[in-house]
């Protein structure tokens, strides 16, 4: 049984590999699409995922989303993906057009319609997800999970204390966290330990592949390579694709019930996911936290995802 | 040998009682004054508590009461960890001296200017009266060599999950003393929650033979109580007051970094948060050497040694 999924998307270089290996996965029903603002402006975010969508051969629907998040002037990471958001990678103008209902129409049609079983993979600040369920309450029952990626309950990356889709957005995760709706948070404890060496970028059969598609998603890796290696990591940084691989494969991340809270009025703190660890305050967990990974299995099934395209 | 000039600054409180006793049953402090504030308990119950202690112990260190609520807002006391004297557990006779007329401002202020050398501060509760002596005396900063202080945890929080309850109490006093340039020296729960004391080496102090290492252990007996709550899942009790005497006696047991600290006076989770800048997103300069870890027998030796030297 296919799993129904929307992603919701600032693509974004991490967004369109997530992309990519979503659409090569033949476990997800991809019900649509949907973009928000984040790394880069919507109208950016938009025309990169849709042209991504229509030169990867797929008819999968693509709905425009919110322009700035709930309450706060939108922030951006052009400096990490670039002024087009795609990281200097150029990509066919898409034959499709987007979607006539827009990204909160999209989810509530679609939540209604997979009668519980839709899941959320919000890889972005997540303005749509909270606009949706405030707009629809009723979906608070009908959506049977939001694996997102986003916060970190050590240390930020967009500032000491946050990381950046929630720090763009901190009403909105504060909504959704607090939503009832079940929530795995793949947040940085995870994501700065899911990277790709060089080595193992190279070892993917697109990386001597001639034809159009492979070489853009090569120019994509090489990317992240790039940055991630600049910001001192150990290889490509894959924060999106974690949260989409968890959800074909739920033993990747290790992962402990916590109650989350997200901080939206401190100045220095704005966007930090704060994590009950002690149980200091009797609120419920509202959320897996993703704690570990099984490095070595995520890079096979990213590789298996991505080999695809050259099969 | 010189002995290292301090002022003790806190809120007995059974870790502060602990620790106090530390440092005079060291060789290497030179005590010159104890104030007290309030948090663990109310200011009338704080000074109690330290008089009776010190009078136990047979040492007569001038003792002066400090502030009597933070610096703005209202007093928040811990009687679920201290109990309702503060101080509950050992049987301890009332005070056999009267502090000082003086208060601690008055007292701190005197030491500081009149002395030749530089005194080290060290609080181990909240920092309402460092923040009120450096903001009403500012030309005393000189004659600090540093404050070592127990607060803050670059990671959590165990009073609420964004905050340690030193800092919590009067976060607006913690961003005077983080924002003064005086080199501050952060004891927080990233080390004291590494300073475990077990129920085997409680033993040990009682097995000294003298009334010191009984009392030490009656208080340690009484303090490990709070600590069996499920959520720690702590298997000892932290020592957390007695790791920054512990600092200021024989800094090589610990492991620290410096960072550029700040601490969240806004936040609503976050309230009293130290943000720490590990990845030095900020590009300011560092002003708090961060303890992250220590030689734990080590330091229960040095404990050990200490109140030996005791009656």
């Amino acid at each position: 049984m296919k799993v129904p999924v929307i992603i919701d998307c600032d693509t974004g270089v991490d967004d369109a590999v997530a992309l990519i290996c979503a659409l090569a996965s033949d476990r997800l029903d991809i019900r649509a699409i949907t973009t928000v603002a984040g790394n880069q402006t919507l109208d950016k975010t938009s025309v990169n995922t849709l042209n991504l969508v229509d030169f990867l051969g797929s008819r999968v629907r693509v709905s425009k989303g919110a322009d700035k998040p709930l309450n706060r002037e939108l922030v951006t990471a052009a400096r990490v993906h670039g002024s087009c958001g795609l990281g200097g990678v150029e990509l066919p103008k898409s034959r499709q057009d987007f979607y006539h209902k827009n990204a909160v129409e999209t989810i509530a049609e679609e939540a209604l319609a997979a009668k519980g079983e839709l899941q959320i993979i919000a890889v972005g600040p997540l303005t749509n997800i909270a606009q949706a369920i405030l707009a629809y309450p009723s979906l608070k029952g009908s959506i049977k999970r939001i694996t997102l990626m986003g916060g970190s309950i050590d240390g930020g990356n967009h500032t000491p204390a946050a990381e950046f889709n929630i720090y763009v957005d901190p009403e909105a995760a504060q909504v959704v966290m607090n939503s009832g709706i079940p929530i795995v948070m793949v947040g940085l404890e995870v994501t700065e330990k899911a990277y790709l060496t060089r080595e193992e970028i190279m070892e993917l059969s697109l990386w001597h592949a001639k034809d159009d598609r492979n070489i853009a998603i090569k120019a994509l890796l090489e990317n992240m390579l790039e940055i991630c290696i600049m910001f001192g990591y150990k290889g490509a940084v894959m924060h999106d694709p974690l949260a989409l691989c968890h959800v074909l494969d739920e033993s990747l991340i290790k992962t402990k019930a916590m109650n989350i809270q997200v901080e939206t009025q401190g100045e220095i703190t704005r966007g930090k996911t704060v994590a009950d660890r002690y149980r200091v305050t009797d609120r419920k967990p509202n959320a897996l936290v993703g704690l570990e990974i099984d490095r070595i299995r995520f890079v096979e099934l990213v590789k298996e995802l991505l080999n695809k395209y050259s099969n | 040998m010189r002995k290292i000039p301090v002022i003790i600054d806190c809120d007995p409180g059974h870790d502060d009682a602990i620790a106090l006793i530390i440092a005079l049953g060291s060789d290497m402090l030179d005590v010159r004054a104890v104030t007290t504030c309030a948090g663990n308990q109310t200011p009338d119950k704080t000074l109690n508590n330290a008089l009776r202690v010190l009078s136990f112990i047979e040492k007569r260190p001038v003792v002066a009461q400090g502030a009597l609520v933070p610096i703005m807002r209202e007093l928040m006391i811990a009687p679920e960890v201290h109990g309702e004297s503060g101080l509950d557990g050992p049987e301890l006779p009332p005070p056999a001296f009267a502090p000082s007329s003086k208060n601690a401002d008055e007292i701190m202020h005197d030491i500081l200017s009149h002395a030749s050398e530089k005194i080290t501060l060290i609080p181990t509760g909240p920092l309402t009266n460092i923040g009120i002596l450096l903001s009403a005396h500012p030309e005393i900063k000189d004659k600090i060599e540093r404050i070592i202080l127990m607060g803050g945890a670059a990671v959590g929080g165990n009073w609420t999950p964004g905050a340690e309850f030193n800092i919590l109490v009067d976060p607006e006093a913690a961003d005077i003393v983080f924002k003064s340039g005086v080199p501050i020296v952060m004891c927080g729960l990233d080390v004291t929650h590494k300073a475990m004391i077990f129920k085997d080496e409680t033993e040990k102090f009682r097995q000294i033979g003298n009334k010191t290492g009984k009392l030490v252990a009656e208080l340690l007996d009484f303090f490990d109580l709070f600590h069996r709550k499920e959520g720690f899942g702590f298997a000892g009790a932290p020592l957390h007051d007695p790791c920054a005497v512990a600092y200021a006696i024989d800094p090589s047991l610990f492991t620290s970094k410096d960072y550029y600290v700040e601490i969240e006076t806004k936040g609503l989770h976050t309230l009293g948060a130290t943000v720490v800048d590990f990845k030095n997103k900020k590009g300011l300069a560092h002003n708090a050497t961060v303890v992250l870890d220590l030689d734990r027998e080590k330091f229960i030796d040095l404990m050990y040694r200490a109140v030996k030297n005791l009656v």
